[in-house]
């Protein structure tokens, strides 16, 4: 009699996205997942049909467990500096805690699985985001400007920092490790450049 | 609804070509035994997952002997 065990699921979904990150899509296979969670790749079949389903799912999974990290305790409604501030705590939270997340959805981006897994991603942020910014223009507390113009000031300097971060060293090359100061620093600068 | 654990039967095959898997399918889907089915040829075992509330891992086996396939369960 077979049964569901969370604990060996929980085990495969991390080492799958381990082993995704380090060998790509490519050289992902049922069988060295199976071997790096030392159980049977019969036992894997059980769980996911092959492997594109296993990691759309896995993904998938990530996706919505990373939008309620996120989106915790945020409301569109905020004021904007507030609003903002929390976005950057909680999008930092989650990227620190989960490099090898942050590192497969970067990989998703240019793979065959990421209309599956972007769409539901976009469906669950882009309502709260996009609410977000038009209330903070409604209420004089931004500039109206395109989307893309918007991202690029509000969160990329944040994304860049990690990026340094995970990869362990600057642009120039330099070691760099992220600190919460660091973060709020860049942050002040950010809410400078796009307050009005 | 999610699936009964006990209900898939896994089998390693030598299925090779997406044209073979193509059809393999096309007739086991309309088997009124089998609920679901797939073949994963990306992997190496190009296994074959059945979900049947009624069929046995040999009664699978016979199958696919029959449309000219090696077929074993795998464990």
């Amino acid at each position: 009699m077979r049964t569901r065990n969370s604990g060996k699921e929980q085990l495969v979904k991390q080492k799958a996205i381990e082993l995704l990150v380090r060998d790509g899509f490519e050289g992902f296979s049922m069988n060295k997942l199976a071997r790096a969670c030392d159980i049977s790749v019969a036992t894997l079949y059980i769980y996911y049909k092959d492997k594109d389903d296993l990691i759309i799912r896995i993904a998938l999974e990530e996706a919505e467990r990373m939008t309620q990290i996120v989106l915790k305790d945020f409301n569109p409604e905020m004021d904007f500096e507030e609003g903002l501030r929390l976005q950057w705590k909680n999008r930092s939270d989650y990227m620190l805690k989960n490099p090898g997340t942050s590192a497969l959805f970067e990989q998703l981006r240019f793979s065959t699985f990421s209309e599956p897994v972007f769409k539901q991603v976009k469906a669950n942020f882009g309502n709260a985001m996009g609410k977000f910014m038009k209330n903070a223009v409604s209420r004089g507390e931004i500039n109206a400007m395109p989307m893309e113009v918007y991202w690029s000031v509000a969160f990329a300097p944040l994304y860049n920092l990690i990026r340094f971060h995970q990869e362990g060293k600057n642009m120039a090359g330099k070691p760099f490790v992220l600190t919460r100061k660091l973060i709020w620093q860049t942050f002040d600068l950010t809410i400078k450049g796009i307050k009005k | 609804m999610t699936t009964d654990l006990n209900h898939i039967l896994i089998f390693k095959t030598n299925i090779r070509t997406k044209t073979q898997k193509r059809k393999l399918l096309g007739m086991l889907s309309t088997h009124s035994g089998i609920q679901q089915c797939s073949v994963d040829l990306s992997d190496i075992d190009r296994v074959l997952r059945i979900v049947s509330a009624c069929l046995t891992h040999q009664q699978i086996i016979s199958i696919l002997q029959q449309q000219g396939f090696d077929c074993a369960e795998l464990v």
